[in-house]
């Protein structure tokens, strides 16, 4: 069951907009995924927290905006916090996102759907954990993660309804 | 992407053309005057795309372009839901305004997308002498931005920095206002450009 809940204040949160990413213990939000997915990365010893606003499932070998693809996210996030890999099990992921907003349009295509398989397939071979997904379904979400307050996530949707995953 | 000076009059002015001829449509279906700001055409970064369509809840009627360019991107008409409500409310005689948006309001936000993007498209293909199409409109009824990025997502062509037409059009006496959104594939544009200056080229 979801707690209804205030929604943090984002004055102070770094805008992580379609394709951008950041790491470290400041409040990070995305407004407005739809088919875009929220890969969070948290590592609880250290307060320390990444997030990416991830648009695309598959780079295609381009490098030039890490955050905008679940492949090269990864790879950057995920040594940006953990430089050793025996301390990914430490790390804990949430995802949000991944909707499908159009009906008649690029129901094929799903790219909502492609992301959060890509992200997830990445995810179980870095051995991290998921420990809370709000994905798929019509919706748009706004998400907002707080590092310094145990990883928190908010999760905002267009008819004001806030909950924490 | 970087357009010249010249290149974005053109483009301003094609939009002009295009979003006069949809708010007649309008003006005619509230039976009511209807103004339009100059359009506006603007190269954004994906990353900033939510400065323009943010987190509010919008109703978004979204178009394919399709004909001579197939897959040539997505027109999109969106309206606050203060206004959509308002909108139908004069289309149908009703005044209350404290409801949710239903399946009449939307098969009515279905049908004026339709008719205005319609008028937008026929009038720019026209100046451009090509035939342009919208596909059938899909509707989403939710965050903006959302839906926006969705669109982004989807185009063929992959790109960091997109091109927005966007016209404002208000009714004064119905308090309704609404945007009218070209969200262009890169190649599409490449040719509305070349055809452009085709165009302006001296006739000599």
């Amino acid at each position: 069951m979801t707690v209804p809940e205030q929604e943090p204040r984002k004055e102070n949160a770094v805008m992580i907009g379609i394709g951008e990413h950041c790491v470290g213990k400041t409040a990070m939000t995305s407004i407005g995924l739809g088919s875009c997915v929220a890969l969070i990365l948290y590592d609880e010893s250290r307060k320390i927290g990444a997030m990416a606003h991830v648009m695309l499932p598959d780079s295609g070998g381009k490098q030039d905006r890490p955050g905008k693809y679940a492949d090269t996210a990864m790879k950057l996030l995920v040594p940006a916090l953990s430089p050793d890999p025996l301390h990914n099990r430490k790390i804990t992921a949430k995802l949000a996102g991944g909707a499908s907003m159009f009906e008649y349009f690029g129901k094929n295509l799903n790219i909502g759907e492609r992301n959060v398989e890509a992200l997830k397939k990445y995810l179980a071979e870095q051995k991290i954990r998921i420990v809370a997904e709000d994905v798929g379904g019509k919706v748009g979400r706004t998400v907002t993660f707080l590092p310094e307050e145990g990883g928190k996530v908010f999760i905002k949707r267009a008819d004001g309804s806030c909950h924490q995953i | 992407m970087k357009l010249t000076p010249i290149q974005k009059d053109a483009m301003q002015e094609l939009a002009n053309i295009g979003a006069a001829h949809a708010a007649t449509t309008l003006s005619q279906m509230l039976n009511s005057q209807v103004d339009m700001s100059v359009p506006v055409v603007n190269v954004v970064d994906i990353s900033r795309v939510s400065d323009c369509l943010g987190e509010e809840f919008a109703a978004m009627v979204v178009f394919e372009l399709q004909g001579e360019i197939s897959h040539g991107g997505y027109v999109v008409f969106h309206v606050s839901k203060e206004s959509a409500l308002r909108m139908t409310n004069t289309m149908l005689g009703m005044t209350d305004m404290d409801r949710p948006l239903n399946e009449m309001d939307q098969s009515a936000l279905l049908e004026v997308g339709n008719i205005m993007v319609s008028a937008f498209l026929d009038a720019t293909a026209e100046l451009l002498g090509i035939v342009m199409l919208p596909s059938p409109p899909a509707l989403s009824m939710d965050m903006a931005h959302a839906a926006f990025e969705s669109l982004i997502a989807q185009l063929t062509i992959e790109v960091n920095e997109v091109l927005l037409f966007k016209t404002e059009l208000t009714c004064e006496e119905h308090k309704v206002a609404g945007n009218l959104i070209m969200l262009p594939e890169a190649e599409t544009l490449e040719k509305i450009i070349a055809l452009l200056e085709g165009l302006m080229a001296p006739t000599s």
